[in-house]
């Protein structure tokens, strides 16, 4: 029987702070005139009303700098793995399932046990979106709602919230909520309204063809004037890459300590825009060009991701358009030009 | 293995930069136990003219620290440039955007102008004197960093020196890009590894670490029309820590 309940805002505020008691809760909050994620110490600075976050909460399961291993230069290692269960509050669709796509990429081939041992010690609590982003499109890319890959999904109806509750982890949270109604026909006929207008409405770009036809358009556009005319303007900040919710490459560097025998392997998170991303043992760099790293980026959303795991790797957040100074890093616009021919 | 013999100098700067290696507290003593300071001036009255490592705080401006500043280099195995002054030619490179030195000389130190140690020219980055094997960037320097130069050089590793925009230390800890307050920043162009501490406390990108290589100057006038701005505001900002740099090569 799945469990869907309907509680007042002000039984969401206890609830959560009985969560924050028990365990580490990282929730969405204002930051300067934006939103981000960070660890929570009370309800009330909770933002469910957010329209998006700056970095992805793709950050909790791929820290921005992570300490993967730690070593002695006589050959000593061991590798350093988190295991300190989490609960994100807060998740919109669109970033529930890049995070579904993220844990396809870390559990493919060599399955990365940095992400999944953060993966899987964290809950999962999904929002419906109650504000619009100035980028957005996910109606566009199918991510304005999401059926799966979260453990609760709360959707704001009326002055309440529905809290639908669909794993085991999702229901240990309720323990905390104690007693509450489920919510009943009518509301969760309200629910389903909500639902559609976001799969119509939740855009603010229209992309002019479906996402699944991305790989056949950029078949034949390798030589589009668009990349070098775009490129020219292009900061190659790597802005666009490191608010994406689906871009994961990273670097990894040795740094020893003042013995100059114990060090640590550290990642951080790389971007394919950097000048030197893809400069190689020697000096090579198979991207020297600007153009050459500014339409990889389009050709890896739109076909790459799609060839390997049949999925595109861009879930319409319009994190991407907002964050670039220059202006050329919608994917929209851009997909919609290649259209024009 | 003995302890490389370390020499500090400084030439024209505010000497913020060495007072950071002081302020390492704790962390001095592990720098201290993998070199041997022979002459650092900030901290020790001694002096020598033996050494492997001179690191070169300050940027050059008179004929007499030329000679000095070579006099050094062929003295040391490897030169390490600290600090904006030393890399760049930091705020003192403001004067060289002057046509009249002997104006600015007048209005800086009045009548003592014409003392014999104020024989100042135009400016210089240390690399425009001598070859520099390595740069420890900013205004001031991060001392994180500069430890971890130094750590690289003992294990004889080159140190990883970001080649990056200021934008990614920006975006990792989630700041505002200042130019959605209406504002120039210099982020765009300048390299990164500073962790962005400007934008995070409200103020644009001043640009002390220098450029990024080839910056997209291009791009940067299309974002000043975008925002509103001239390439004039833009040039204004570069010339605290870059100029003669607005036009950097690619």
């Amino acid at each position: 029987m799945p469990i869907v309940k309907y509680i007042t805002t002000d039984q969401l505020l206890v609830w959560v702070n009985a969560l924050i008691a028990a365990q580490t809760v990282y929730g969405v909050q204002a930051k300067e005139q934006r939103f981000a994620y960070d660890a929570l110490a009370d309800a009330a600075d909770l933002r469910l009303d957010f329209d998006v976050t700056i970095l992805p909460p793709k950050k909790f399961f791929q820290p921005l700098v992570e300490t993967i291993m730690k070593f002695h230069v006589d050959g000593h290692y061991e590798s350093v793995t988190s295991e300190e269960p989490f609960i994100i509050f807060g998740v919109h669709p669109y970033d529930v399932v890049a995070i579904a796509q993220m844990d396809e990429v870390f559990r493919a081939n060599y399955a990365d046990t940095h992400y999944l041992s953060r993966r899987e010690r964290a809950t999962i609590v999904a929002c419906d979106i109650q504000n619009a982003s100035p980028s957005m499109f996910a109606a566009c890319m199918g991510t304005a709602t999401v059926e799966d890959g979260f453990d609760i999904l709360l959707t704001k109806i009326g002055d309440g919230y529905v809290v639908d509750v669909r794993t085991a982890k999702g229901e240990a949270l309720l323990v905390a909520l104690g007693d509450a109604p489920d919510a009943d026909a009518g509301t969760l006929a309200r629910r389903e309204q909500f639902w559609d207008d976001a799969r119509r409405f939740l855009n603010k770009y229209l992309l002019k063809c479906k996402p699944t036809d991305l790989p056949a358009l950029l078949e034949d556009q390798y030589e589009h004037a668009i990349w070098e005319h775009n490129a020219g303007l292009c900061y190659s900040c790597g802005s666009c890459n490191m608010v994406c919710p689906t871009c994961y490459c990273f670097d990894v560097q040795d740094e020893v300590d003042w013995t100059l025998e114990k060090g640590t392997r550290v990642r951080k998170w790389d971007s394919c825009m950097l000048r030197d991303f893809a400069t190689v043992a020697g000096g090579h760099n198979f991207r020297r060009r600007r153009e050459e790293r500014y339409r990889h980026r389009f050709y890896r959303k739109g076909q790459y991701l799609w060839q390997r795991m049949g999925q595109i790797a861009c879930v319409g957040c319009g994190r991407c358009t907002t964050a670039c100074t220059a202006k050329i890093a919608n994917p929209v616009e851009l997909y919609n030009t290649l259209m024009e021919g | 293995m003995s302890k490389p013999r370390v020499a500090i100098f400084d030439f024209a700067c505010c000497e913020g930069c060495q007072l950071q290696i002081v302020n390492m507290e704790e962390e001095l003593l592990d720098l201290l136990t993998h070199i041997e300071p022979v002459e650092w001036r900030e901290a020790m009255s001694e002096s020598s003219e033996r050494y492997d490592i001179a690191i070169i705080e300050g940027s050059i401006t008179r004929q007499q620290d030329e000679e000095r500043l070579k006099l050094i280099r062929s003295r040391a195995k490897v030169l390490i440039a600290l600090g904006a002054c030393a890399t760049l030619g930091g705020v003192n490179k403001l004067a060289n955007g002057f046509d009249d030195l002997n104006e600015v000389k007048k209005c800086v130190y009045g009548d003592a102008a014409r003392m014999p140690h104020l024989l100042t020219g135009q400016v210089k980055a240390v690399s425009e004197v001598v070859p520099v094997d390595y740069s420890v960037h900013g205004c001031p320097i991060n001392a994180e960093e500069f430890g971890y130069v130094i750590r690289c050089l003992l294990r004889g590793t080159t140190p990883v020196i970001p080649n990056f925009p200021v934008c990614v230390d920006c975006k990792m800890r989630e700041s505002t890009c200042r130019f959605e307050y209406g504002e120039i920043c210099l982020g765009p162009i300048t390299r990164a590894g500073c962790g962005a501490p400007c934008p995070a406390a409200g103020m644009w990108c001043f640009g002390c670490r220098g450029y990024v290589d080839e910056p997209n100057i291009n791009g940067a006038r299309d974002v000043m029309e975008r925002y509103r701005k001239t390439v004039d505001d833009l040039k204004s900002r570069m010339a605290l820590f870059n100029t003669g740099q607005e036009q950097p090569h690619a």
